[in-house]
């Protein structure tokens, strides 16, 4: 083979030809490398070199595979599944909701640049999707005013996710009102495991460009803290004819974090984030001016954890939650005075404090029961065309909470509790459960649980005007009498490990619900519209996952849903929508992921959706939004222990495509994204 | 001149980036050589009772129950090193009523399925239990080698370590999540 590459051809030419040589040599070498050396000489020296490192140093190194952490979820009786940081970080997801997309028990549909609608097991709703309960390291970001979760306000420093849980299926009885469906717990890092600095940045066509940084050191001996920042810049998503949608987005985020295992026994946390967002909107839709929506906010969280002895612990957490929110609306005329457009600002305060305490009783019995009060002060400056009347409201939620687990068998255990609330809309709600857990071997294990849980009013279903009372007339309004929502629901779930290289786990549900939200209208003058308890009915479906080691360096994981509602109108009542605006759902989703470590540190990771039509509905005219096929791809690969660089495609099977909203001048459909990426550990 | 040195660059080139896929190739499958070396570290950090040992010449013996995953890479570690004056051999073990004679037990993923029935063996045996099955040290081993964000971490049920009549140096302590008894 000739040292001296011969010039000639372009220049160009030559650097392909010298690349290729490079590239030839490298492999060769490798090959040369594996095949015919002593792998014991390689070992020993690799071995002697670890032998003179200190049991710090040695758990420092990177030992990255790539298949899945074992985790203490295996042993719960809930359809649960846990993204862990490593998959976030191999997905190549840049957003919490795009995250949650690897949950195949979530139905996960992108509305515009900002907007997602995110359920479990049904009701997702374009923009009301209000049966999953979220929570960010304990503190809820649900939204008592317009009730759901409001996705382009809650955000993290992606690299300091230490795992998102996601259970489908009722979770009142732990968790309290509003977790319906499904509840996520989005868990960050301890400071402890954030050391050293980390610094990313990149670009594309729809992430225009993003930076994050954060930095860990210690306090003092045992005390360990982190400080993070981060914005981006997205653009804007497309209407059917591929004109921009105007609603491009910003959003800068920072915060810390303090972990103290200083005392012993005795772990504290203190933590903080603030944020700040301009998302432009089109209020009205396609040909309409485009106007600046705003969201902002903050929270300061404590908690402590106290270990008595072992399986006698208590925790108590304190937090306070500040959020503001802006919201352009458009005008209307509607036959009276003229109503112009206007802007809906809402500024929300909420103090929360948390108690609980787990203790083994005998040899039996595993107790855990808790307190809590949660205070919102909630300030409503309406727009014209939407207000909520009060505009100031101060509510209290008192819950209390008592849950027993039973040993009954060596090898079964019944769990039974439940939730009490008082809220000042409704009063006291129960939402108890009773779960049978059977560890048929140590790695089977089948579960079933009955439970019921509710959604409490919002300030959405009580206190809403349209428009505002100055014009003299409405349109629709809420209902002071509306009752909260009820679930009673049945699950059955399997899962199960075969050998080390397979893993699958199947849940059944079949789910009863009562009072469901209706648009009622008035005897005889028909207006105003206003929300009623109308709706009743059933749900029953499964989700299916599974896990396949192919080899040591190659992991596949497919995901199966199947949903099917039958929502009626009470008989003897109305509903304007025909029982048809809660159930805009796919009836089938098919994931498939394949996760690859390639040589040469690369990481080769792709994920396939395959998401059923969906039909939904405004007012009495019915839509339907096509099901579709899209796949998301990351490249990565790193360059040094410290530098690492990836390439991401996202929804790349179409120019655009649309994943939730009602046909016509608002609906927006989704571009395909390509972004580039470099971070930095250090 | 200038196209000669555009040669020299990407050659220069070429060359950093075959060190740099050559060695990059090589941090692959180290998992297993750095638990290896943990196991020696144990030793190293671990009392045993003197009636651990048949006589006063018999080696500390690191044991392997289970499929194994090691290779030769445990001989390899042991080679040439000693604790308190004894040889350290490398035992392997496809039972658990054959583990005799050993101070330090590695318990390999193939025994996942039969963990719990494993460790009622091992009560009061003077045996260090080290394995990286999931919850390894809820189902009552001694150290659990787990995997977090793509570093090794250990985790200590200090209630085994006493019932296996041990002690550990506080170094190794300070550098596990410890289960207090």
């Amino acid at each position: 083979m000739p040292i001296d590459l011969p010039i000639h051809g372009s220049r160009f030419l030559f650097k392909l030809r010298a690349i290729l040589f490079g590239l030839l040599v490298a492999v060769a070498l490798n090959t040369h490398a594996d095949d015919n050396a002593d792998p014991n000489v390689k070992t020993n020296l690799e071995v002697s070199a670890y032998k003179k490192m200190s049991l710090e140093q040695l758990m420092d190194l990177d030992v990255t595979s790539v298949s899945r952490e074992p985790e203490a979820y295996g042993k719960a009786p809930a359809a649960i599944q846990v993204i862990t940081g490593d998959e976030i970080h191999r997905s190549g997801a840049s957003s919490i909701p795009e995250a949650l997309r690897l949950a195949d028990n979530l139905n996960v549909a992108q509305l515009s640049s900002s907007q997602w609608d995110i359920s479990a097991r049904g009701f997702n709703t374009s923009g009301f999707s209000d049966k999953l309960l979220v929570l960010m390291d304990g503190r809820s970001v649900y939204s008592p005013l317009l009730a759901g979760v409001i996705w382009n306000m809650q955000d993290y420093l992606l690299e300091d996710i230490d795992r998102i849980e996601v259970i489908s299926g009722p979770g009142g009885t732990l968790w309290g009102a509003n977790a319906v469906n499904g509840v996520i717990n989005i868990t960050t890092k301890s400071a402890k495991d954030t050391q050293g600095l980390y610094v990313e940045g990149g670009g594309g066509n729809w992430l225009e460009d993003f930076a994050a940084a954060r930095y860990g050191g210690t306090l003092a001996s045992n005390v360990y803290y982190r400080v993070y920042g981060k914005y981006f810049d997205r653009g804007a998503e497309v209407y059917a004819d591929g004109s921009s949608a105007h609603d491009s987005w910003n959003r800068g985020q920072g915060g810390f974090r303090i972990d103290s295992e200083a005392i012993l026994d005795n772990p504290l946390t203190l933590q903080g984030d603030f944020f700040i967002g301009n998302n432009d909107t089109v209020p009205g839709g396609e040909g309409n001016p485009p106007a600046d929506g705003t969201s902002a906010g903050g929270n300061l969280l404590g908690r402590w954890t106290h270990t008595f002895a072992e399986d006698n612990q208590m925790q108590l957490q304190a937090y306070y939650d500040r959020s503001h929110l802006e919201a352009p609306f458009q005008g209307a005329n509607l036959g009276g005075p003229a109503i112009p457009p206007g802007t809906l600002r809402d500024d929300l305060d909420t103090a929360d404090v948390d108690f609980q305490h787990r203790f083994l009783l005998g040899e039996r019995n595993n107790f855990v029961w808790g307190l809590g009060y949660r205070f919102t002060h909630d300030d409503v400056r309406g727009a014209p065309l939407v207000t909520f009347s009060p505009a100031v409201q101060n509510h209290s939620l008192f819950s209390g909470f008592i849950q027993d687990e039973i040993k009954v068998l060596e090898n079964v255990y019944v769990t039974i509790g439940s939730k009490v609330e008082h809220n000042d809309y409704t009063g006291v709600e129960y939402e108890p459960s009773g779960r049978l857990q059977w560890n048929v071997t140590d790695s089977q294990m089948i579960w079933g649980a009955v439970s019921r849980s509710v959604r409490m009013p919002s300030r959405y279903d009580r206190d809403l005007f349209e428009p505002s009372p100055a014009y003299g007339m409405f349109l629709g309004t809420s209902n002071s009498t509306f009752k909260s929502e009820t679930v009673i629901a049945y699950e059955l779930g399997y899962r199960g490990r075969f050998g080390e290289k397979f893993s699958a786990s199947i849940s059944g549900f079949y789910n009863d619900y009562d009072y469901l939200r209706s648009l009622s209208s008035t005897p005889t003058t028909i207006l105003p519209l206003y929300w009623g308890n109308n709706l009743e009915g059933e749900t029953y479906g499964f989700e299916i996952s599974a896990d396949y080691q192919v080899m040591k360096w190659w992991r596949l994981h497919t995901g199966y849903d199947f949903l099917k509602e039958h929502i009626h109108v009470r008989s003897g009542q109305t509903d304007l929508d025909n029982a048809l605006n809660e159930t805009a759902d796919p009836q089938q989703q098919i994931f498939l992921r394949s996760s690859m470590d390639l040589p040469w540190r690369i990481a080769l990771d792709a994920n396939a959706r395959w998401i059923d039509r969906l039909r939904n509905n405004n007012g009495g005219a019915a839509g339907t939004v096509p099901g579709y096929f899209e796949l998301d791809m990351r490249l990565g690969w790193r360059a040094t222990k410290n530098l690492e660089f990836s390439i991401v495609g996202q929804n790349l099977l179409h120019d655009q495509h649309p994943e939730a909203g009602f046909p016509g001048s608002t609906q927006e459909q989704i571009v395909r994204s390509v972004f580039g990426m470099a971070s930095l550990r250090w | 001149m200038k196209q000669g040195l555009t040669i020299c660059l990407s050659k220069w080139l070429c060359i950093f980036l075959l060190m740099l896929l050559a060695a990059d190739a090589r941090a692959q499958t180290k998992e297993y050589e750095i638990k290896a070396v943990f196991l020696l570290n144990f030793a190293q950090f671990t009392a045993w009772p003197t009636n651990a040992f048949a006589d006063d010449k018999s080696p500390l013996v690191i044991g392997v129950l289970g499929d194994d995953p090691f290779g030769n890479v445990l001989e390899l570690t042991v080679k040439n090193e000693s604790w308190m004056g004894r040889k350290i051999v490398v035992k392997r073990f496809s039972r658990a009523n054959e583990v005799k004679n050993c101070q330090v037990l590695f318990i390999t993923q193939s025994e996942a399925g039969r963990l719990s029935r494993i460790i009622s063996q091992f009560k009061d045996r003077q045996i260090l239990t080290v394995s990286d099955i999931a919850d390894a040290a809820d189902k009552g081993v001694c150290i659990q080698i787990y995997t977090r964000n793509n570093k090794l971490r250990l985790k200590i049920n200090l209630n085994a370590v006493k019932n296996e009549n041990l002690t550990l140096s506080s170094k190794l302590l300070r550098v596990a999540d410890v289960m207090s008894p």
